[in-house]
């Protein structure tokens, strides 16, 4: 499974499903990608990318919550599945091998 | 959400995204663009958040999404189909007259359209067999007809051309690569061994053989006709005289002008029905009367030409062509006849050029007068017929449904609150209809195949049904059920989707747009019907005034038989001796000759009085002639044989002394063999006019005539019998020619069935009509029906009341039908003008013909209300004789 690729928005929007847990939806992500990166994203880009990840199995979904703003809409709240977990880990563990490995960049980790 | 100020996203973007979205995504993708239309509305004010609200909604409109919907909108239907097929059944079961009233009513209507559309098919396959087809051209003439100088087209347009033009074609115009004469009409007796009948001749040359795809089924189409004494049978012809054995090389006899020789050399399949071009036995044209002689003569007009040219031809040159030929064979004749001419020629008319048809356009020409020729109008009345009788089954269908729909509405109520959506509704409701339909698209089907004889009979063609055109047949007439589905399937359906179940469901929904559309249709309707049964009177009337008129002379009890004596005096001989042995015999009361019998063609001679240009109709006739056909002598005095000079005489008419403007005629001489030395004929009598012509025309100038070699021989015999027994009569007759010309068959048919002859193609038009009123009748009052009952059924209560009231029965009868008075007469007064103005067009064609007086209209608007009211009388009786207590119960 760790063979497997994942594009640059689909590993940030995997990783803001990680990070929001209970709260991970549509309009959340999108928030906090602009709070934490300053990055605008279109929602609707954010939902095709999490259908994505849900048919390969790294997030999960579910419906619930349902509030007034909304208009009585409920949300679809994503989590993340064992194998996105284990997908991030490896990824990251690939990256900070490759990265250690540039001159520039000195890690304390 | 804010009370205050309307601020709401675009609804119609969500409505988008609502039927393009997988429906378990969508409730979270709305949800969130509506938490994101309410953060913009706090930063950027309401404008802007709907902007940005739209372009996020269309950035939804993704490929990952969109595709994520299971295409399964099928499978969803496939899944209803089964029940949808189960209802429909019921229903119809439950309400089996209404079903079938509309199944029979729609499949009438589709059976006339497809016999009509074969009827048109069969119009135009007419020659479509040949393979040079699009190569072959008749060639015509068109000629300044000085009979008609004044008319606004004062051309005679002919298939007959000269004899000698087509060698002169072969030879001397390179676009020509074969060309052929063709002759027909003529009989002669023909003879092998004791086998003698008399056959029609049909003269060609020998290119026919090759030009057209007319099957050889034994000879070299190469070699025939090489030899002058060919002849080429039918395979009909073969069976008749020659039965199983092989004709070729086997002689005919055959009388042209005298008994003659013929080897058969060619055995050739029998033209089907649909071609211009009919045989039985052909001869070279070189054996044609006067053949040696027209072969010169380029002022003679009595042979049709057909070419066939080369793939590449053009037409233009080859036009110039021919007016070249025209310019060097009749350049001289032409200057002539211009310059003899009585009346004013227009400079830049043409006295005569030639023009030339392509084969497939032959059948339909009308302006050429030909075999079988058919007036494309013909095709397009029916096709309006047919139409006529589809629409009126249509709107049948739609009222009847919309006024059973009353009954659905609980079950779509139920439906709906269960979960049905309307075009779910719709779906079934339209599914009902095709099935309806589809069996009415069998019983079609059916009704045509048991129906062809007949038509066949009425239309005198041969269509048949084949692989072929069944499949045509079969795919047009399903295209159009699905337009008659959809169209008549189509109101209803929308209509009772249309059903809020909150209201169904309570109870007492009454929709009182039902009423308020059918009465235009029923209107409609009987307008239509209303406009049939008044053309198909007049049409009847006129038809039995032209069959029953008095020609002025009588033409029961006579048979008409040619003599085969060929054309010379000892025809007359012949009609002198079996007029004396017929003394003998009591049921032979007359015994004439004439040259030719009524509606078996004419003579019309032209000649130049005192510069004027004149015609006038010509018979041959003896001193019996008047007598034996009773024809009323005004002045003056029969033919007398033993007077000499009566053999120059003339007997007149009325229309041709008025036409010379004598007053004094019994003085006159007719000069019509423009002698300039004597006086010309002098007329010893006058008879009153009698129609020699058919009742289209009026009556034209005409002379009788006992002159032999100017006027003609006594070709055709008249012999009048006793009316006692017409049979002993015939089989009399028939005796004493046998006796007296053993050698010649004996062809007889009877006068007034010739006469009626001519009128058989408007017989068989009365007929179609006829037919198609008592169709449109029986649709319209089964509609009528249907309306009438389901009305009755939605008052029972009332009446119910009404007879508690005291009403009377007579008070409910008037009261039902009131409202359909009313509307056949608006229907009436609709459809008499209209039918008035068609009909007046119609009658135009007869000189002679009824007047539409105001009894005819009178009594159609009684028959049609007649019939309207029996239709409904009987749920209107039904409905008064009912119980009020069980009416009332309903509740």
């Amino acid at each position: 499974m760790s063979k497997e690729y994942l594009g640059e928005f689909e590993e940030l929007v995997l990783t803001m499903v990680g990070i929001l847990q209970e709260e991970a939806y549509g309009n959340a992500i999108v928030i906090e990608i602009k709070a934490r990166l300053g990055r605008e994203s279109n929602l609707s880009a954010v939902h095709v990318t999490l259908y994505r990840l849900e048919d390969k199995g790294f997030v999960k979904s579910s419906m619930g919550g349902a509030t007034n703003t909304r208009g009585g809409r409920r949300k679809r709240i994503f989590t993340i599945t064992n194998a996105g977990i284990a997908l991030l880990r490896s990824m990251k563990e690939a990256r900070i091998d490759l990265w250690k490995m540039v001159p520039q960049l000195k890690f304390n980790y | 959400m804010s009370k205050k100020e309307i601020k709401s996203p675009p609804q119609f973007a969500l409505n988008i995204l609502r039927r393009v979205c997988p429906p378990d995504l969508y409730e979270g993708i709305e949800g969130d663009l509506l938490e994101q239309f309410e953060v913009d509305v706090k930063v950027a004010g309401v404008k802007k958040a709907r902007r940005r609200f739209m372009g996020n909604a269309i950035r939804f409109l993704h490929p990952s999404i969109i595709l994520r919907n299971k295409f399964s909108f099928d499978l969803i239907n496939t899944i209803m189909i089964g029940n949808y097929f189960k209802v429909a059944v019921r229903n119809i079961q439950k309400r089996k007259l209404y079903s079938f009233i509309n199944a029979f009513g729609l499949s009438i209507g589709i059976a006339f359209c497809m016999l009509i559309y074969l009827f048109t098919m069969d119009e135009k396959s007419f020659d479509q067999f040949h393979e040079n087809r699009l190569h072959i051209y008749r060639i015509e003439e068109k000629s300044f007809d000085t009979w008609q100088h004044d008319s606004p087209d004062p051309y005679r347009k002919s298939a007959w051309i000269q004899t000698g033009l087509k060698q002169v074609l072969k030879d001397e115009l390179p676009e020509v690569v074969r060309a052929t004469r063709y002759n027909k009409g003529e009989t002669a007796v023909v003879r092998y061994n004791e086998k003698v009948f008399t056959e029609s001749l049909t003269y060609v040359d020998d290119d026919f053989f090759s030009m057209f795809s007319f099957n050889l089924l034994k000879g070299n189409a190469n070699k025939l006709f090489k030899n002058k004494s060919d002849a080429v049978i039918t395979s009909e012809i073969a069976k008749k005289y020659f039965g199983d054995e092989d004709p070729i090389g086997k002689t005919l006899q055959i009388s042209l002008q005298k008994e003659a020789s013929f080897i058969v050399a060619g055995v050739i399949e029998p033209a089907p029905v649909n071609s211009s071009l009919q045989f039985q036995i052909i001869l070279p044209q070189e054996h044609r009367w006067g053949y040696e002689r027209n072969l010169a003569q380029w002022g003679n007009f009595n042979t049709p030409t057909f070419v066939q040219l080369q793939p590449d031809v053009d037409l233009v040159s080859f036009k110039t062509n021919l007016d070249k030929l025209t310019d060097k064979y009749m350049g001289d004749l032409l200057k002539k006849w211009r310059e003899e001419a009585t009346v004013p020629i227009p400079a830049d008319a043409k006295m005569m050029e030639y023009q030339f048809t392509q084969l497939p356009d032959w059948h339909l020409k009308t302006e050429i007068s030909w075999d079988k020729v058919s007036d494309p109008k013909y095709s397009m009345i029916l096709g309006g017929i047919a139409l006529l009788i589809l629409l009126i089954a249509c709107i049948n269908y739609i009222s009847l449904a919309l006024t059973t729909s009353a009954s659905r509405r609980t079950e779509v109520g139920i439906r709906k609150v269960v979960g049905a959506q309307r075009n779910q509704l719709m779906y079934q409701f339209g599914f009902e209809s095709m099935m309806l339909v589809l069996i009415s698209l069998c019983i079609g089907i059916g009704l045509v195949i048991v129906f062809l004889p007949a038509f066949n009979q009425f239309t005198n063609k041969g269509i048949e049904l084949n692989s072929i055109n069944l499949l045509q047949m079969t795919t047009v007439s399903t295209g159009l059920m699905m337009v008659v589905g959809l169209v008549a399937g189509s109101y209803p359906s929308i209509f009772l989707s249309r059903f809020k179940p909150a209201l169904v469901l309570k109870g007492g929904f009454t929709s009182k747009l039902q009423a308020g559309f059918t009465r235009p249709l029923v209107v409609v309707q009987f307008a239509l019907s209303a406009f049939l049964i008044i053309s198909s009177i007049v049409m009847y009337r006129q038809m039995h005034y032209i069959t029953t008129k008095e020609l002025g002379y009588s033409k029961e009890q006579i048979l008409v038989i040619p003599t085969h004596t060929g054309w010379n005096i000892e025809a007359d001989r012949y009609v002198q001796r079996f007029r004396e042995r017929a003394q003998q015999e009591p049921l032979i009361t007359s015994v004439t000759g004439t040259s030719s019998s009524f509606n078996q063609g004419y003579s019309r001679y032209g000649y130049k009085i005192k510069e004027v240009q004149k015609s006038a109709y010509v018979y041959a006739a003896d001193a019996y002639y008047i007598p034996t056909l009773e024809i009323a002598l005004l002045q003056g005095r029969n033919f007398d044989a033993t007077i000499p000079s009566d053999s120059g005489a003339v007997i007149v008419n009325e229309a041709l002394v008025h036409d010379m403007k004598w007053t004094d005629p019994l003085n006159e001489y007719l000069n019509w063999r423009e002698d300039s030395v004597g006086l010309g004929s002098p007329v010893i009598g006058v008879v009153k006019d009698y129609h020699f012509l058919s009742l289209e025309k009026n009556f034209e100038p005409l002379f009788l005539s006992m002159d032999k070699s100017n006027v003609g021989y006594l070709t055709t015999m008249l012999v009048k019998v006793s009316s006692n027994d017409l049979a002993a009569s015939v089989e009399k007759v028939k005796s004493v020619w046998k006796e007296l010309n053993p050698n010649k068959p004996f062809d007889y048919s009877f006068l007034d069935d010739d006469v009626a002859k001519q009128y058989a193609s408007y017989q068989r038009w009365m007929n179609i009509m006829g037919l198609a009123t008592g169709f449109a009748i029986l649709i319209s009052c089964l509609g009528l029906f249907g309306l009438s009952g389901i009305n009755t059924v939605n008052r029972t209560k009332e009446i119910g009341i009404r007879k508690v009231m005291g009403a009377e029965l007579s008070n409910i009868f008037i009261l039902l039908n009131r409202q359909y008075i009313g509307l056949s007469l608006i229907a009436y007064a609709l459809a008499i003008p209209f039918s008035w103005w068609v009909m007046n067009k119609w009658l135009d064609d007869f000189q002679f013909k009824v007047t539409m007086g105001w009894e005819l209209f009178t009594v159609s608007v009684l028959v049609g209300l007649g019939i309207a009211l029996l239709t409904v009388s009987y749920h209107a009786i039904k409905a008064a004789f009912v119980n009020p207590a069980e009416t009332l119960k309903y509740e």
